[in-house]
């Protein structure tokens, strides 16, 4: 009974990332032609973000309760984020405002599915160091298409912090709010 | 109390990592760098010279062995097949990649990168690609234009692959001077941006502000209203 309940997390758990890393290289291969980057950005977001359906609220990290102090907590992971760069801002690009509609549709998509439903299915599957850990190298794997290899580390760090959050929290409303502020900041 | 230890390890870490590379931030979205401007667009805020590069080629056997020609900064790059140049009588054939110090708009055509002068001492004999950045400043070109001089005509040349974000490549069967751009029968729009440049250190100043002035009372209320439950328990048992 036990091994069967536990097979079929496993099945989740693997169709999840699987799905998730299908629809985030699909997204960055569509986005380097400059005519679909925006198309792509949003339809990648939504794509992601359909992976949370079904899902309950709570175990998404979606409850309501202390909402006010999530979003605080949401702008100082965002504040964590843009830290390194804001500490060297002679080097930071500006994000065109055209695409920052796409940019708000990826980290929505991307908390959801990476910090949402991908670690309640490794939650449910391996408890939270399971969750954790391997939202974590799910996510850093995700990007490998999209950022180059020295910024992987960086990238992974981001993930873990995250991830780290969700589990500390049980919350997502702070990854969503942090990912979103940083992306439009940059 | 454990957790908040954690937490507190992960974003020193983070912070470390994303030090350790340029911009310290990255999505995806944009660019890594900024482009580095001759004639700098109003909303380009600082701005860094953009740099030349020189490039020797070795000859071998009278032929001159593949290699790339590229600025300092990457902005362009220019990549020879073996035996690109005519070498006879050379050891060594030498590559120079120069911005020019004007920003000259040829008619129908609207520049979005800087010009590059790329001359090398020996004529070409196969095609080269070049590969140019651009900036998310201004509107994605359509192609990559030459010239033998930057006030004559303008040249459209052939368009490679598809690549990197922000990143156009062509081939060249000539040197002379490159830029960036799409045709264009009137003035391109401004290009609006969000955050970044000079606005992020006082994005995150102001989200510092939030978090303390907000977080705190938030935090204290919640304490309060967690001591005063715990008192209510204990009315309730006595």
């Amino acid at each position: 009974m036990i091994s069967a309940v536990r097979s079929r997390s496993a099945l989740r758990a693997g169709l999840v990332a699987s799905y998730i890393l299908l629809v985030e290289w699909t997204r960055v291969l569509l986005a380097q032609d400059s005519h679909f980057t925006v198309a792509a950005l949003l339809l990648g977001g939504a794509a992601l973000a359909v992976v949370a359906l079904g899902w309950p609220a709570n175990g998404l990290g979606l409850g309501k309760s202390h909402l006010a102090l999530r979003v605080i907590g949401g702008l100082a992971l965002g504040a964590v984020l843009l830290l390194p760069a804001a500490a060297r801002s002679g080097a930071v690009p500006l994000l065109p405002a055209g695409l920052a509609a796409a940019a708000i549709a990826v980290s929505v998509g991307e908390e959801l599915a990476f910090r949402g439903a991908l670690y309640a299915a490794l939650d449910e599957l391996g408890g939270a160091p399971v969750a954790v850990a391997g939202s974590t190298l799910i996510w850093t794997v995700a990007h490998a298409l999209s950022h180059p290899p020295e910024f992987l580390g960086a990238v992974a760090a981001a993930g873990l912090l995250l991830a780290l959050w969700r589990w500390a929290c049980k919350d997502l409303v702070a990854p969503i709010v942090g990912h979103v502020v940083a992306d439009l900041a940059l | 109390m454990k957790r908040l230890a954690v937490l507190a390890a992960a974003a020193i870490a983070y912070v470390l990592a994303a030090w350790m590379v340029t911009p310290g931030f990255y999505d995806g979205f944009g660019p890594l760098q900024p482009y580095n401007w001759t004639c700098p667009p109003p909303q380009a805020g600082a701005n860094t010279k953009p740099s030349s590069g020189h490039t020797d080629i070795k000859v071998i056997d009278g032929k001159s062995d593949a290699n790339s020609a590229y600025t300092q900064d990457g902005q362009i790059v220019i990549g020879f097949l073996p035996d690109s140049f005519d070498a006879a009588g050379k050891s060594s054939i030498s590559v120079d990649v120069a911005p020019l110090n004007t920003c000259p708009q040829p008619k129908g055509v609207q520049f979005v990168t800087n010009i590059y002068k790329i001359t090398a001492d020996a004529p070409l004999k196969k095609r080269a690609n070049v590969t140019m950045l651009y900036s998310n400043l201004e509107p994605h070109p359509d192609a990559i234009y030459r010239a033998d001089d930057p006030s004559g005509a303008w040249t459209v040349l052939e368009r490679s692959q598809q690549g990197q974000p922000y990143t156009i490549f062509a081939s060249t069967d000539k040197l002379g001077y490159f830029a960036a751009g799409y045709v264009a029968s009137s003035p391109p729009p401004g290009a609006v941006t969000v955050g970044g440049g000079q606005t992020l250190p006082i994005i995150v100043a102001v989200l510092i502000v939030v978090v303390v002035l907000a977080g705190l009372p938030l935090a204290v209320m919640r304490r309060r209203r967690s001591a005063a439950g715990d008192q209510e328990d204990e009315e309730d048992e006595a």
